[in-house]
């Protein structure tokens, strides 16, 4: 317990220079939201413009800016969106549903297709079927998202006609295309990643031993070999969960997917900072707690690793 | 044996997913079919737009605020007091007439019978109240209307403004003058009740905006059941969701993704636009000070190569500020510098500019002839235009340094840092010559990039600015524009044309030249 209240304390100092980092960044990037939203708009003059950024804050200083967000934030606000001119945290809020969805299915579907495929090439060690499966691995991970997506795209709705390009809302239905593109890239990393670990286990001299005692291969196999590969899994299942909860912004632009990845983007390319920094501050959230998640996991799978104990 | 038959309980858990994942797919195939089925009886279409975003600011469509105005009228909601032609020249709509004291005083008659989605007539008091929350909440509508007070009896308004406005008529053409029933706007859900052929049932910003028809609308009734205007910011996903028939027609197609459309199943509906591609001359430059180099620039750029190939024709050569053709003052009416590379190059060796040393890039006074050219990526036809200038430029001995970056303001404030900026701007929005000359070519004002300055122009902008007879507008207009063009200032290198995509089912989706009419009371599908 005091080791996860210590980790929820480092929140803070990562939140501070994670934030402040971002703030800085933003405005060194240049442009602000005034700057982008009268670009090709036509010719506005300098006097509503000014106005304009006196109305959001943008004239003060920098570090004025930021102590007045972060105060904001300590209070529990996060401001409004300067392009919406809606509650920053009702708006993020409002696109979780969708990026909690993609991420559960498509962790789910890359589990179903890369833990077996991966364990079943590491059996196959060397022959026909393991060469088939690394094959196609390598092409899974050669090609990037947004080429998959286009692909499944003229496959499956322009071809075929099972399924719509675009998403109607956050359903299971508008999922399916999305999910498969993100499952089909990070299985063929997993299936390898969990083929080696596999492997190296099926190595190691206590298989070796156990063999020689006449324990049944399946055995081995589901008792002790997949038991001590689960911690490289759940490390590279941790790092994708906290990635794929920090949206894709790709993946929702193309399928019109409507989380917090596309948001991002936006409120970046509009340098809507209020929204940034509360994106920021969610990465920093999931980072921190999938990590700790984790740590507890290990512990649990391998009571050997001591929670909060310098090696 | 045990080995394959693990094996085979892996292939099968493996394909079972996959069938599961068909399955579903075609369980929503088929329930997608019987509501398009259903759809069919009852008429219903779905647009796929690009813009229609928070990132292009057009969130809601509450037309007070910034750019809302946009989709507000595009989509059939709102209505404007006047209507612009297809030349970009004045007619009523929600107005049947309006005339001016010769000073501040406008009055304004309004059309008898027509009523907000609502259900309220349309009356002066109603227009007052709209006015009245417009300029309350508006950031540009104040200082372009100079609307000062405004009196409502029955359906004649009289609109005063603060100085003589000759442009006044033409502002309330603009989206953000839409007229709506403030008392019966949800303001807070940017949903407002306007007097057009369409009212607004669903808003999702950055997904989709429903229509039905408006029941109490003045001027037909609407062929459509249901609209639904779709948000798509990637242009793969619009033209495959075109392909696929999730949507019906598409607006912003990318140029790369119009050979998939050019057949029997699709049309295509095209107008030339005022967004021009323009360079601004950076009058402080010591280089562009120089009118050799200047003149030299403006017949070194191939305007008819850029669009034909870069653009692969989808543009519509520059001349003037404004397209060939435009109201009473358009391009056709002005003569400029045309692509003649020797002449430019004639042009250069007599100024004293010559390529000593033998590299391509001409000198004077030992100093090599680089234009530094500033402009930005988020036009997709800029950086094209950049390339093409740097081309045809080098063939006349001048070499084109390219900035391309999305922090041109920063540029922009250091006048020392470039030589030219190319941009694109509406460059009459509003149907009046007036705004492009009065923000971009009189000095000290924010549009004014180069610092041009010219008395005679200056003087000219000002006799503009109080005269109200249309065609001596259009006169002081061509004239402005030859005075600009001839001191090479500026060179108007192309303009926007537009395309919206249809399935060939889709009739009177039509694009129109100030590209705010979209959705009409003739929308139909078959």
């Amino acid at each position: 317990m005091k080791y996860v209240i210590n980790r929820l304390l480092q929140l803070i100092p990562v939140l501070l220079g994670i934030t402040f980092l971002s703030f800085a960044m933003m405005r060194i990037a240049g442009s602000d939201a005034i700057t982008e939203m009268y670009a090709d708009k036509g010719a506005v003059s300098a006097e509503i413009i000014n106005a304009k950024r006196a109305e959001l804050g943008l004239d003060k200083p920098f570090l004025e800016q930021y102590f007045i967000w972060l105060g904001g934030l300590v209070r529990g606000d996060m401001g409004i969106s300067y392009v919406s001119g809606k509650d920053v945290f009702d708006t993020f809020i409002s696109k979780l549903p969708a990026t909690i969805l993609l991420t559960v299915l498509s962790v789910l579907l890359t589990i179903i297709i890369s833990i077996p495929l991966g364990i079943f090439a590491a059996v196959r060690h060397d022959r026909f079927t393991d060469y088939f499966l690394r094959f196609f691995s390598f092409i899974g991970n050669s090609m990037p998202n947004f080429f998959i997506a286009l692909l499944l795209m003229q496959l499956l709705a322009i071809k075929l006609g099972v399924l719509p390009v675009i998403s109607s809302g956050t359903s299971i239905v508008s999922a399916i295309m999305p999910t498969l593109t993100l499952a089909i890239a990070m299985s063929s990393k997993y299936m390898r990643q969990v083929r080696a670990t596999v492997l190296e286990e099926l190595n190691k001299d206590y298989v070796v031993g156990a063999k020689a005692r006449g324990v049944r291969n399946s055995i081995i196999l589901w008792k002790s070999v997949i038991k001590a590969s689960m911690l490289t899994i759940i490390t590279l299942l941790a790092l994708s969960i906290g990635s794929l909860l920090g949206g894709t912004a790709i993946i929702e632009s193309i399928f019109m997917w409507d989380g917090v990845g596309k948001l991002a983007v936006d409120a970046i390319t509009m340098r809507d900072y209020p929204m940034i920094q509360a994106y920021v501050v969610w990465m920093a959230i999931i980072y921190v707690m999938v990590n700790l998640v984790t740590d507890l996991l290990y512990h649990l799978l391998d009571p050997r690793i001591r929670l909060g104990v310098a090696e | 044996m045990k080995k394959r038959l693990l094996s085979l309980a892996l292939i099968g858990a493996m394909t079972m997913t996959m069938l599961t994942a068909c399955g579903k797919s075609e369980s929503t195939d088929s329930a997608s079919t019987e509501t398009a089925a259903t759809a069919n009886v009852e008429k219903s279409m779905v647009i796929g737009d690009t813009t229609f975003n928070a990132e292009n600011w057009e969130e809601t469509i509450n037309p007070h605020v910034t750019y809302n105005g946009w989709p507000c009228i595009r989509y059939g909601v709102g209505e404007t007091l006047v209507h612009y032609t297809d030349t970009m020249e004045l007619e009523p709509w929600l107005a049947t007439s309006w005339e001016n004291d010769g000073d501040k005083v406008w009055t304004i008659t309004l059309r008898d019978g027509v009523k907000f989605s609502s259900g309220r007539d349309m009356d002066a008091e109603a227009v007052k109240q709209c006015f009245e929350h417009l300029l309350e909440n508006h950031d540009r509508a104040p200082l372009d209307t100079k609307i000062e007070s405004m009196e409502a009896d029955g359906l004649t308004l009289k609109v005063t403004t603060t100085e003589a406005n000759p442009a006044l008529m033409n502002y309330l053409g603009d989206p953000y003058a839409c007229i709506i029933d403030v008392d019966a706007s949800d303001f807070d859900n940017g949903i407002v009740a306007g007097t057009g052929p369409y009212k607004a049932t669903e808003l999702v910003t950055d997904d989709h905006l429903s229509l039905v028809p408006n029941d109490y609308y003045w001027n037909g009734t609407p062929k459509l059941n249901s609209l639904t205007i779709r948000t798509i910011s990637d242009g793969d996903t619009l033209s495959a969701a075109l392909l696929s028939g999730d949507i019906d027609a598409a607006y912003g197609m990318a140029y790369e993704a119009y050979p998939n459309f050019e057949n029997d199943n699709f049309q295509f509906s095209s107008i030339q636009t005022s967004r021009a591609f323009f360079a601004s001359m950076n009058m402080t430059s010591p280089v562009i000070k120089d009118d050799a180099v200047r003149k030299a620039i403006a017949m070194g750029i191939d305007k008819e190569g850029f669009v034909a190939t870069l653009l692969d024709g989808h543009g519509v050569v520059g001349n003037g500020a404004f397209p060939d053709g435009f109201s009473k003052f358009g391009g056709e009416n002005i003569k400029t510098e045309t692509y003649n590379p020797e002449e430019a190059k004639k042009i250069l060796e007599d100024a004293g500019w010559v390529d000593t040393d033998g590299d391509g890039i001409r000198e004077k006074d030992g100093k090599k002839l680089v234009i530094r050219w500033l402009t930005y990526p988020s036009r997709q036809e800029l950086p094209l235009l950049a390339e093409s200038v740097q081309s045809t430029l080098k063939e006349i001995g001048m070499d084109v340094d390219i900035n391309c970056t999305a922090n041109r303001r920063d540029f922009l404030a250091d006048m020392s840092s470039f030589d030219i900026y190319a941009s694109a701007l509406v460059t009459a929005p509003s149907g009046d010559p007036q705004y492009f000359f009065t923000t971009s070519c009189v000095p000290g004002m924010d549009y004014n990039f180069g610092a041009y300055e010219n008395t005679e122009v200056t003087d000219l902008i000002n006799q503009l600015s109080t005269e109200f007879d249309t065609d001596k507008r259009a006169e002081l207009a061509i004239e402005l524009q030859q005075k600009i063009l001839d001191d090479n200032a500026y060179i108007f290198c192309s303009f926007l044309q537009m395309n919206m995509i249809s399935k060939s089912n889709v009739s009177n989706w039509t694009a129109h030249a100030c590209d705010y009419y979209e959705v009409t009371v003739d929308l139909d599908i078959n």
